[in-house]
């Protein structure tokens, strides 16, 4: 059996994209989990900061996403940890302060509009934790996107956010039953609140990741914002 | 014939989304029909909708355009509605996103909101006369400096701009992507990427919102005030922040140059968010008004500054006659400030000068004939900070005002100098309804 530290639950289309962090000696790697039929999963009743055991094979997936095991059985909650020291674990594993290093890769930029992508056979990974000089979400369109500095000076735009807490968070934000003008409102809380409650957190921290290969591209993303969205945040605006 | 989906009120909107559509496609694609979903039709995926709208943003220069379609359907018939209400809107606001034109429905440019940040490290002036090898008291005595602000490790120019700028948009209420510029200035950092464009990516703005670095070390925050004004004058902005940042303690080193120089000078940078306003707004701040500017060379040689070939720094300071020439030149630049702006110096509720040091403040407003009280002490707490002294005189002269009810407020002058003798003056005036 595998303990894992579940430090990311992300979109993928109807499915979720799951990832935790597994601890070997002193190591601590990234590993994403997949149902043997297929590379998402269409339920995942879990959480981050959850400790689930789980039996794990390993399987030969297309590069970049090296992560990749497949789960032989289901999975079994031994324990959570609380969302600051999930943090200090992800610290530990995968971690970069500059584009060139989040995937040991060149990263480029969208010739024709906007986002970045790697080419998935130069990728050595698909996961990276990094810290943030800046961040800021904004809805474009109906799509929600991410902007960050990191520590390099380095700024990267547009990223589509798929963190499953933070989107589940925006479409409440959004619902219907909160009144006129949520867009113009949440607009405001992304652009004030949101920067304090989020950058002077202590355990404020960023995954980025690689979408699969699309068109032979794989497409940067943000997987994970800590801290993650409180429900009472909703009652601010 | 069938009915069009949307009256052809704007060619020109239609082949600038034809142009963006097709890069974003396929250069060969059909263009779709106005009311065709992009999205639900799979003719462009969620990556490709967001490129297609900031190719839009950045072809248009309506840089919220994507901001605003929340809920609404990724059809061209959207998106061309959305670009004419864009252009109604800044022409509104007298500006056009395709051709600039003189905003002449516009009542001027407001000084939205302030900030100031100093390095974390308060140090004595007797701590800075030792380090210098001078009798400790004599910055205190001679200069008047009771204590200097300087840089910890991990601060930089860059740092306390940033927080400058941020206080500042927070203050304002104005999100980072809202800037149209960011115009920064600073006599100290001389690195590439500049000033400006660091504080482009650490505040996240937007990807086609201009960086401009203006120089004039001292004077350098009044040429990038005029600059902003006149950007949002001829509508080519709506709203501008200009920072201004100084690290001195890491250039001006014991050693490096005698401490009756280096030892005058302190951390600091300032912000501020400059908007255009329409007649009839009754939004607070103050107003810019006019600036003047000129150059008194005969001073040239008071003061210069240059690296030499071993890395060393060549100064030449003779402090005596830059101070005489100091106080001279700011005289006149508050005369003539005074004359063109038609406010009598004694109505003047406060001046953001430089402030080469306390002493040299004194001196003029005793020249001057007003209260040293309406100069903010800058100098004498964090010592000279180059081109932020006159910021953060300017923040916290807002800061006195802001105290006020506003038909009580008064307006503020602007005085700075720099090498060469650069010299510049304006004035601010409050923002009230309408006027």
């Amino acid at each position: 059996m595998t303990k894992l530290l579940i430090t990311e639950i992300t979109r993928m289309g109807p499915a979720f994209c799951v990832i935790g962090l597994q601890r070997e000696k002193e190591n601590i790697q990234s590993i994403r989990p997949i149902p043997t039929f297929a590379n998402g999963w269409p339920h995942f009743p879990f959480h981050r900061g959850d400790i689930l055991e789980c039996a794990l094979a390993p399987f030969s997936g297309t590069k970049p996403h090296v992560e990749d095991r497949v789960s032989t059985r289901g999975f079994e909650k031994s324990s959570t940890v609380p969302e600051s020291e999930t943090v200090t674990y992800l610290r530990k594993a995968e971690m970069a302060q500059s584009l060139p290093n989040l995937f040991d890769c060149s990263i480029h930029e969208n010739k024709k509009g906007s986002g970045l992508f790697a080419m998935p056979h130069e990728a050595k990974r698909s996961i990276c934790g990094c810290e943030t000089q800046n961040l800021r979400l904004e809805l474009c369109a109906n799509e929600l996107r991410a902007t960050l500095a990191l520590p390099s000076g380095e700024a990267l735009r547009d990223l589509p956010v798929v963190d499953r807490d933070w989107r589940e968070f925006i479409e409440a934000a959004l619902s219907p039953g909160r009144g006129a003008n949520r867009a113009a409102r949440l607009d405001r809380f992304l652009n004030s609140q949101f920067h304090y409650k989020i950058m002077s957190c202590p355990h404020h921290f960023i995954r980025l990741g690689l979408t699969r290969p699309f068109h032979d591209l794989c497409w940067l993303m943000l997987d994970t914002l800590f801290p993650l969205p409180r429900p009472e945040w909703l009652e601010e605006f | 014939m069938p009915p069009r989906s949307l009256p052809p009120f704007d060619e020109k909107h239609r082949r600038l989304l034809e142009a963006c559509f097709r890069r974003e496609a396929d250069p060969t694609a059909p263009i779709p029909g106005d009311d065709v979903d992009l999205i639900e039709t799979g003719i462009l995926d969620s990556m490709g909708w967001v490129s297609f709208l900031r190719a839009i943003e950045t072809a248009s220069g309506a840089g919220d355009l994507g901001a605003n379609l929340h809920e609404q359907s990724a059809s061209f018939a959207v998106l061309l509605t959305a670009l004419r209400h864009a252009n109604s809107a800044a022409a509104t606001a007298g500006r056009s996103y395709s051709s600039p034109v003189l905003a002449h429905s516009s009542a001027g440019v407001v000084v939205a909101s302030a900030a100031s940040a100093v390095g974390s490290r308060i140090i004595s002036s007797g701590e800075v006369d030792r380090a210098y090898g001078m009798p400790v008291g004599k910055l205190r005595s001679r200069a008047g400096i009771e204590s200097l602000a300087y840089v910890a490790e991990n601060e930089n120019e860059l740092t306390l701009a940033a927080t400058a700028a941020q206080d500042a948009l927070h203050s304002a209420c104005c999100g980072a992507q809202q800037l149209d510029w960011i115009i920064a200035t600073s006599e100290t950092h001389h690195d590439y990427p500049s000033l400006s464009a660091q504080l482009h990516s650490r505040l996240l703005v937007r990807e086609n919102c201009g960086a401009l670095d203006v120089g004039g070390a001292c004077l350098g925050l009044l040429n990038a005030f005029v600059v902003a004004q006149s950007l949002i004058a001829s509508g080519q902005a709506q709203a501008v922040a200009v920072v201004s940042a100084d690290v001195h303690s890491r250039t001006l080193t014991p050693g490096r140059v005698a401490g009756e120089f280096g030892g005058l000078f302190g951390d600091g940078a300032s912000a501020f968010i400059l908007r255009g306003v329409p007649r009839n707004d009754s939004s607070e701040g103050y107003l810019l008004g006019e600036f003047l500017f000129g150059c008194a060379g005969q001073y040239a040689s008071s003061i210069q500054v240059s690296d030499s070939k071993d890395g060393a720094l060549f100064v030449r300071f003779d402090g005596e006659a830059l101070s005489r020439a100091a106080i001279t030149r700011m005289d006149k630049v508050v005369a003539a400030v005074e004359l063109r702006s038609g406010i009598p110096r004694s109505s003047v509720g406060g001046f953001a000068t430089h402030q080469p040091n306390p002493r040299l403040v004194a001196l003029l407003a005793k020249q001057c004939g007003v209260s040293p009280d309406t100069f903010p002490p800058v100098a004498r707490n964090a010592g000279n900070l180059g081109s932020s002294t006159c910021g953060a005189a300017l923040h916290a002269a807002l800061q006195n005002a802001a105290k006020l009810p506003r038909g009580n407020r008064r307006p503020i002058f602007l005085a700075s100098l720099g090498p060469g003798l650069l010299f510049g003056g304006g004035w601010l005036t409050p923002h009230e309804n309408g006027k």
